[in-house]
C-alpha cells in the first residue's frame, strides 16, 4: 500500500513538472504570436495556458484530499485529472475502496469524488440550493458542509435501500461525492472530512 | 372618486415631478423629468460612463508569469482570462472594422458596434453590427460559442423535419457556400445561421426585408472568407 502510493505521487510529480513546463511554453507562444499581430494564435495559446493551470490545480487538489474515507482507503492508482469533452473544464476524480464485505455481492461500494471545474449543472444546483422549499422537497435536502451548501440526493436503488449523492458547488466547480450503500449522516460526515476551504482557494 | 383621484395626482405631481408612475407597492418612480424621486434622493442625470479600456495583454501575461512563478495558481488563471479578453476584444474589433459599411442603401450604426467577449474562451466571443434606413435593417452577429454550434448542427443532423403544419418555417440553404439554415417568422422577420469553420457561427438577422431573394442578396455581401480567416477557422 505505501509502495502504491508513493509510485502514485511519483507519477503525480512527473505529471506536474510536464504541465509546468507546457504552460511556459504556450506562454512563450502566446507572447511571440501577439506580437506578431497572430492574434488568433495567441489567444489559442492562452487557451491551452488555461487547461495547463486547470491540469496543475487539479494535481494539487488531489494531495489536499484525505487518504481515509470511513473504513475505506484512498485508490490512489485511480486519481486521475482529466480535460472534460464538451465544455472547457477538468475532471478531477479520486476514490476509495475497502475490503469487499460479503453482503455487498458483486455491487461497487467505493466512494467516488469528482471535481468538476465549469461544470454544466452548477447553474442547476444553485438554483435549488437557494429556493429552499425546492432544494428540501422530494428525495433532496440541503445541508451545510463546513459553512458550505451542499445538495443530497436519495438515489432508488431498486433493492429496498438508499444511496445518497452529494453535491456541491464551490465557484465555478461541482463537487460530487457519491458513498454507496451508506446513510445519509455518513455521507455529510465523508464529506466533512474534505478540506472544502482550502480546495476552494485553490480552484478560485 | 374622480376629483378625489384628481386632487391627489395634483398633490404628487408637487412632491415627486410631473410624470411619475407608480409601482405595485406605492412608491413614486420618475420616468424622466426633475433630478429627484419621490422619496428626495437625487437621480443621476449626468456622468460619462465607464471608460471602455480592454485588458492589457503584455501586461497580464508577465503577470501570469509571475504569479504562476510563485505558485500563485488561481492569480495566474485570473490573469490569463483578462489577456485572453483583451485579444479576443482586439479580434473583434479587427473584425468589425473589416465588414461593409453599408448594404444595400442601409447604412452601418456606428453606436450600435459592440464586441463583447467573456475571455473563458467557452462562451467565447460575439461581435454585432447593425444596418439601418428606416424600418428596414440587418443585424449580423459572429458568435465564437461551440454551445450555439451544437443547437444548430442540431439542424444539419436531421433530426429536425424542415416543415411544421404545412408552413415552411425553416429550411436548409447556403450562403457564400456555407450551410446555413434560414428562418422566416411574422414578427421578426428572416435569421439565417451558418456555422463557420468549427466554433463560429454567423447570424444574420433581417427586417422588413421584401423577400427572401432580397434578404439573402443582402446577406451575400458580407465576406465571410475574410472572417473565417481572422478567426483563425478552417
Amino acid at each position: 500500500m505505501k509502495k502504491i502510493f508513493i509510485l502514485s505521487i511519483s507519477f503525480l510529480s512527473v505529471l506536474f513538472a510536464s504541465s509546468q513546463t507546457e504552460f511556459k511554453k504556450e506562454l512563450a507562444v502566446a507572447r511571440t504570436a501577439y506580437a506578431a499581430g497572430k492574434l488568433d494564435d495567441s489567444r489559442t495559446a492562452m487557451q491551452q495556458m488555461l487547461y495547463d493551470l486547470d491540469m496543475i490545480t487539479g494535481k494539487e487538489v488531489l494531495k489536499l484530499l484525505p487518504l481515509k474515507m470511513g473504513d475505506k482507503s484512498a485508490n490512489t492508482k485511480s486519481d486521475n485529472v482529466t480535460s472534460a469533452s464538451g465544455f472547457l473544464g477538468v475532471i478531477i476524480h479520486r476514490e476509495w475502496s475497502g475490503e469487499k464485505k460479503a453482503e455487498e455481492g458483486s455491487e461497487n461500494k467505493n466512494i467516488n469524488l469528482d471535481i468538476i471545474s465549469n461544470s454544466p449543472l452548477i447553474t442547476s444546483i444553485n438554483a435549488l440550493l437557494s429556493v429552499p422549499f425546492i432544494g428540501n422537497s422530494g428525495g433532496n435536502k440541503v445541508v451545510k458542509i463546513n459553512g458550505y451548501k451542499a445538495l443530497i440526493t436519495k438515489v432508488e436503488t431498486g433493492n429496498d435501500k438508499e444511496d445518497y449523492d452529494l453535491q456541491m458547488p464551490l465557484n465555478n466547480c461541482l463537487i460530487t461525492l457519491k458513498a454507496p450503500g451508506v446513510k445519509q449522516d455518513d455521507i455529510i460526515k465523508y464529506a466533512t472530512s474534505l478540506p472544502i476551504e482550502d480546495i476552494a482557494k485553490m480552484l478560485q | 372618486m374622480k376629483k378625489l383621484k384628481e386632487k391627489v395626482a395634483e398633490v404628487s405631481e408637487k412632491v415627486s415631478g410631473p410624470e411619475t408612475t407608480q409601482n405595485q407597492n406605492g412608491t413614486a418612480t420618475p420616468a424622466g423629468g426633475p433630478a429627484t424621486s419621490g422619496n428626495n434622493n437625487p437621480r443621476n442625470t449626468s456622468g460619462g460612463g465607464l471608460i471602455s479600456t480592454p485588458p492589457d495583454v503584455k501586461e497580464n501575461l508577465t503577470s501570469a508569469e509571475t504569479s504562476f512563478g510563485g505558485g500563485k495558481y488561481s492569480e495566474a488563471r485570473y490573469a490569463v482570462q483578462q489577456a485572453m479578453l483583451g485579444v479576443e476584444l482586439e479580434i473583434g474589433q479587427a473584425i468589425l472594422k473589416s465588414l461593409p459599411q453599408t448594404i444595400g442603401d442601409l447604412n452601418y450604426e456606428t453606436a450600435a458596434d459592440q464586441v463583447t467577449s467573456t475571455g473563458w474562451g467557452w462562451s467565447g466571443l460575439t461581435i454585432f453590427r447593425k444596418y439601418t434606413k428606416g424600418d428596414k435593417q440587418l443585424r449580423f452577429t459572429i458568435a465564437n460559442n461551440a454551445v450555439w454550434m451544437q443547437a444548430i448542427n442540431l439542424y444539419f443532423s436531421g433530426g429536425y423535419a424542415q416543415q411544421s403544419g404545412g408552413e415552411q418555417k425553416w429550411k436548409q440553404t447556403k450562403i457564400k457556400g456555407l450551410r446555413a439554415v434560414i428562418e422566416y417568422e411574422e414578427n421578426t422577420g428572416y435569421k439565417l445561421s451558418a456555422p463557420l469553420g468549427q466554433t463560429s457561427l454567423l447570424v444574420y438577422e433581417g427586417v422588413n426585408y421584401a423577400n427572401e431573394q432580397e434578404f439573402m442578396k443582402a446577406a451575400e455581401q458580407i465576406d465571410v472568407d475574410k472572417i473565417k480567416k481572422q478567426l483563425g477557422e478552417k
